[in-house]
């Protein structure tokens, strides 16, 4: 692995180049370019919005600001997955044509998909001020912010290992794409994003099981990351109510959450690094 | 045989077999995986049977051989883009595989944003690709074109770009798969004479070409492959008049 890691280190200007050309061509042709970075996140925010702290009644201060802090660092995983399981098989005709080591496709699809999730995070900070400009009573802004930077490191090394794992298996089996758009789809409910995990821990369903729900939610380490998130982001929220009016228990992230995460993430790293280099070879050589 | 001892190799080839997988199902997908009890039907192909030979600094080799013979992938096996089943490769520097002109050109992006790609991904820094760009656009006669999407380009001048590009990495080997009759003439003899002044300047060149006077105007060495293995090695007369005669004989059938 640490020969391997030194070739990419040699390669470094092509992985730039390589994540220059992804943002590139993203936006070729389209009017409004790079803004579409920040319209994206913004637009799913005010609909989420509108239905869930409107139409849903959810009673929630800033209910957008709580769905953004979640959603975008679920968006930066699910695009960087589902863009990475295509990178290998769309760079084919070069890999056939010239050697150079073939893990900088998934991880560059994932850096360019990173720069989009620090945008978006340029953008959610732009929103906690106007929150603050509008009521200088509320300061939205929290200390734990500085745990910023250690979640976003987290983010990027699993999204790296998934994608390696999954651009590998995909190259192989066209089926894998399908079956991991379908899985980020379950991912989507199955993680805090429009609504809170305090509501899981306190419903009923939870309740009756002899809290067993909770236990199993929480072994999902998107659903732990992207809470680790809320919660360093943003103050606990006033109330969250329950859809039969209860206000709910609060709910701390538990103690071993990021250790966990940290752990599941360089596992899965790993995984994803040794199944690539395994299967390299064979993407050439692919019927 | 005219082996130039006297050279470092550059490139050798000990033993080298390849055999690919010939699946009866067309792309790969999970059922393949499920269905392990159908990998019987698995063929395997055998395209190199057990390949020996070195080329030396400063040394041009041309390969000749009939269709399907193993040209093609033993270039690929070089440039490193094939695992060999058997047998090694081994390398001394930098690889420069002409194996398709253009190949690796993305068709959104302008041919200087591409060039740029290519050049880096063949080992230059963006520095020297920015110090190096002006004579790769001059010598492939693109002219304005080249802030055009490449895939406005003639194939024509996807060759000449690729081309360009390939000749200024600073390569000490070049792989030249029959690309030189893409353009037209006299692109053809500018790019001869160009591959003329990358071996008078040390560069090493293993070509695969069927045209006589290509391998005969370029090759200090020629190497005739039939069926995976080796039939001949030698001066680029002898091979070719080998080679052609026995191609004659097929043809008439005696």
């Amino acid at each position: 692995m640490l020969s391997e890691l030194r070739e990419l280190w040699k390669f470094r200007e092509l992985l730039v180049s390589m994540v220059q050309r992804e943002l590139r061509v993203r936006y070729k042709g389209s009017v409004l370019g790079f803004l579409w970075s920040f319209i994206n996140p913004l637009v799913t925010t005010a609909v989420m919005w509108v239905v869930f702290g409107k139409l849903l009644h959810n009673r929630i201060d800033n209910y957008a600001a709580y769905i953004l802090a979640a959603l975008l660092p679920f968006t930066f995983f699910q695009t960087s997955v589902l863009d990475a399981s295509q990178s290998v098989l769309n760079a084919l005709p070069i890999i056939k044509k010239t050697y150079f080591p073939q893990a900088i496709l998934p991880i560059a699809s994932v850096i360019s998909n990173f720069i989009h999730l620090l945008m978006g995070m340029g953008v959610f900070f732009i929103f906690l001020l106007v929150i603050y400009l509008r009521d200088p009573r509320i300061i939205p802004f929290q200390a734990t912010t500085i745990y910023l930077p250690f979640l976003l490191l987290l983010s990027l090394i699993m999204a790296i290992g998934f994608s390696l794992l999954v651009s590998a298996l995909n190259t192989l089996y066209e089926d894998v794409k399908y079956l991991v758009s379908v899985g980020m789809y379950m991912l989507f409910y199955l993680c805090p994003i429009i609504y809170f995990i305090e509501q899981v821990g306190s419903s009923d369903f939870n309740k009756h099981s002899g809290f067993l729900v909770f236990k199993l939610y929480s072994l999902n380490p998107v659903a732990i990351l992207v809470t680790a998130y809320r919660k360093a982001l943003l103050a606990p929220p006033t109330k969250i109510f329950m859809s039969d009016g209860r206000i709910s228990d609060s709910v701390p992230l538990p103690w071993w959450g990021l250790p966990y995460v940290t752990l599941f993430s360089l596992v899965v790293f790993l995984i994803g690094w040794k199944v690539f280099y395994r299967l390299k070879w064979r993407f050439v050589e692919r019927p | 045989m005219a082996d130039n001892a006297a050279g470092e190799a550059m490139i050798s080839v000990c033993n080298l077999r390849k055999e690919f997988v010939i699946s009866n199902t067309a792309i790969g997908s999970v059922k393949t995986l499920l269905l392990w009890w159908q990998r019987r039907s698995v063929r395997k192909f055998e395209v190199l049977k057990g390949i020996s030979f070195e080329v030396h600094r400063g040394e041009c080799v041309a390969i000749v051989g009939r269709n399907g013979a193993g040209k093609s992938t033993l270039l690929s096996l070089i440039a490193q883009i094939y695992r060999p089943t058997a047998g090694t490769v081994e390398v001394k520097g930098r690889v420069a595989p002409l194996l398709e002109l253009g190949a690796g050109f993305h068709p959104d992006l302008t041919g200087t944003e591409n060039v740029y790609f290519n050049a880096i991904v063949l080992g230059l820094t963006r520095k020297q690709v920015t110090e190096r760009l002006p004579k790769i656009i001059e010598f492939s006669e693109l002219g304005s074109h080249i802030n055009a999407p490449v895939r406005t380009y003639s194939s024509g001048m996807m060759a000449r770009l690729g081309f360009a590009i390939a000749m200024e990495v600073d390569a000490d080997i070049l792989l030249v798969d029959e690309v030189l009759s893409v353009g037209d003439f006299e692109f053809e003899q500018k790019c001869k004479e160009r591959i003329r002044i990358f071996k008078e300047a040390g560069g090493t060149i293993l070509l695969v070409s069927h045209q006589k006077g290509t391998v005969q105007s370029f090759a200090d060495r020629c190497i005739w492959i039939q069926h995976g293995e080796i039939k001949m090695i030698g001066k680029p007369s002898e091979v070719l008049a080998e080679y052609e005669g026995k191609s004659v004989a097929d043809l008439t059938g005696s």
